[in-house]
């Protein structure tokens, strides 16, 4: 039972229901395979041994006495260091939250702990979720399972490394502009955006907010839907939640190629040939399936980064004003005036990129220059929505890359902000769109690094993504995640 | 565009950051590449947006007007840096 680590998600949950194994027994392996192979990877900031053998240890005690709190009980789930969970640290991998115990539980974990999920906080990030490499974390780098010299992508890298790595079947992450498709394509997994509104935002430490949607990552398809499944569904908590119920998994069925509309997207010289490549075998495989193929023009798309970074960084200089020094966080006082106080906290406590954004978001909301930039952004993700509206008019599903390379290595674009930003120029424009996207393993370059596949829906169609991704399950099984982490 | 170092200084002090001045110059340039980067939005053509198109028909979302419970006190001090008597501590504020 030593080797448990190596199940997916979804043998695991068979396994727990038949009774093969307890969830101690699970969590024991699990903990054993971090021990011994998370030095390497620096995945999670801090590991409490002792809370996670206990939850397990109670959800073994449930099973036993024939009382499982659902089908789930006892699923191990690696959490990021936004979502807040109650009298544990949440500091965003920044030192400005360095000691920060939550006082409550976000929404999408309470869901999950009604369920019965074993909790394995706290997955490393991009500090406050901002970056596409998992370097801009204030304590450590996390590294890539299928190769250490390489970054596991950001900002849900640490969550992303620990599902590739098997430390973890399934985790969350938080999506603004790519953060959960982006580490789960440059790890070999599964990640989810789920549509804008569908899960809380309540308890995800915001960075910017009309973007931010908490997602799940996992070893096989079924984990993306079930954890989907349960943290979905209105919160009277969060104003921007829409009204309705939580995903139903048995809607996520396999579908049709015959007949089915696919759109494309013609390559450019941005994507890696390897990458190209391996997209166009699936293409054309599709397409000998019956599938139709219809090229999209994706050229508005192309401007989604300058958007983004102007709507998501008013929003970020905004959400992040509340970090102060008064209420909560950590606070330098070098003069004893408050605005010292004030400059002297946030200077200190901020690292340099998130400094970068909040200066670029102040700036785009001053007067002067608000018009120029925020209001025409504004105006331009308006056309962005109309783009996908009309594409959908069109096709079932949008297929394209997550990422125009595979991972890359550490500290090769941490010189030159643009470059590290164009990581992310195939995801961003989904979250402008408010519609879901997953990301899902189609092969490996000539290094045996993962490449990953986007698969974009119409807004509140998850269904058809999950049904996708069942059909073509032969293709994702190809990628075999690293036993041995080099 | 390009911001020159007093432009940056001013955002830097409404957005309540000190850049170290060692690292001003870095700053500045890393800061001027990623503004000339997302000045490409100035030429685009977003005519056929109109000020009511940015504006949602869904209507506010309201809770009902109930008392619920709050953090305690105790909870607040776990996380307050600074926090004395039921009150968060700050510098004096009122000039003498």
């Amino acid at each position: 039972m030593s080797d448990l680590w190596k199940l997916t998600y979804s043998q695991i949950k068979k396994g727990l229901n038949a009774g093969e194994f307890t969830p101690s027994e699970l969590a024991t392996s699990l903990i054993s395979r971090i021990e011994a192979e998370d030095f390497k990877i620096k995945a999670f900031l801090s590991f409490e041994k002792e809370n996670v053998l206990k939850a397990a240890a109670e959800s073994t005690e449930r099973r036993r006495s024939g009382k499982p709190l659902s089908e789930f009980d006892g699923i191990p789930i690696g959490i990021k260091d936004n979502i807040c969970i109650e009298g544990t640290i949440t500091s965003c991998a920044s030192k400005i939250l360095e000691n920060y115990h939550s006082p409550f539980h976000a929404t999408a974990i309470e869901k999950l702990l009604a369920k019965g999920f074993v909790l394995i906080p706290r997955a490393n990030m991009d500090e406050f979720a901002m970056g596409s490499s998992t370097e801009n974390s204030a304590y450590q780098i996390t590294k890539n399972p299928f190769d250490t010299a390489r970054i596991p992508g950001g900002s849900s890298g640490g969550s992303a490394a620990a599902v590739a790595a098997s430390f973890v079947p399934v985790a969350l992450g938080s999506d603004t502009g790519g953060s959960v498709r982006q580490p789960a394509s440059l790890c070999g997994i599964y990640g989810l955006k789920p549509s804008y509104g569908t899960v809380s935002r309540y308890g995800l430490v915001a960075y910017a907010s009309s973007l931010d949607q908490i997602g799940p990552l996992s070893k096989d398809i079924d984990g993306v839907v079930d954890v989907y499944s349960i943290i979905s569904g209105k919160d009277p908590k969060d104003a921007t939640s829409k009204n309705l119920t939580a995903f139903d998994p048995a809607k996520a069925k396999p579908v049709a190629l015959e007949g089915l509309r696919i759109g494309k997207m013609k390559m450019s010289a941005e994507i890696d040939p390897d990458v190209a490549k391996a997209y166009e075998s699936l293409l054309s495989d599709l397409e000998s399936k019956g599938a139709k193929l219809v090229e999209l023009d994706f050229s508005l798309l192309s401007n989604s980064i300058p958007i983004y970074y102007i709507i998501a960084t008013a929003e970020c200089s905004s959400n992040l004003s509340r970090f102060d020094g008064i209420r909560f966080g950590a606070r330098k006082d070098p003069s004893g005036k408050l605005e010292d106080l004030y400059v002297a906290s946030r200077s200190e406590g901020f690292g340099k990129e998130v400094q970068r954004r909040i200066l670029l978001g102040t700036f785009s909301l001053s007067a002067g220059y608000y018009d120029a930039y925020y209001g025409r952004a504004q105006k331009a993700r308006v056309l962005i929505k109309r783009e996908y509206e009309g594409y959908f008019s069109k096709v079932d599903l949008i297929l394209q890359p997550t990422s125009p390379t595979t991972a890359f290595k550490v500290g090769e674009k941490t010189s030159d902000p643009i470059q590290m930003y164009k990581a992310d120029i195939l995801t961003t424009s989904v979250n402008l769109a408010g519609v879901p996207a997953m990301s899902l393993p189609i092969g490996t370059d000539s290094k045996g690094l993962p490449i990953g596949l986007q698969v974009t829906a119409p807004l509140f169609h998850e269904e058809k993504i999950f049904g996708f991704a069942k059909t073509i399950q032969d293709w994702s099984s190809k990628v075999k995640l690293p036993e041995q982490i080099q | 565009m390009n911001l020159n170092e007093e432009s940056l200084q001013k955002i830097a002090e409404l957005s309540r950051l000190k850049i170290d001045p060692k690292d001003i110059q870095a700053f500045l340039s890393d800061f001027n590449k990623v503004l000339n980067y997302v000045d490409t939005i100035t030429e685009l053509d977003v005519s056929s947006v109109s000020d009511e198109d940015l504006y949602t028909n869904e209507g506010n979302s309201v809770r009902a007007d109930q008392v619920a419970e709050g953090l305690s006190r105790s909870q607040i001090e776990s996380f307050a840096p600074s926090f004395q008597n039921g009150y968060f501590v700050v510098p004096k504020v009122i000039e003498t």
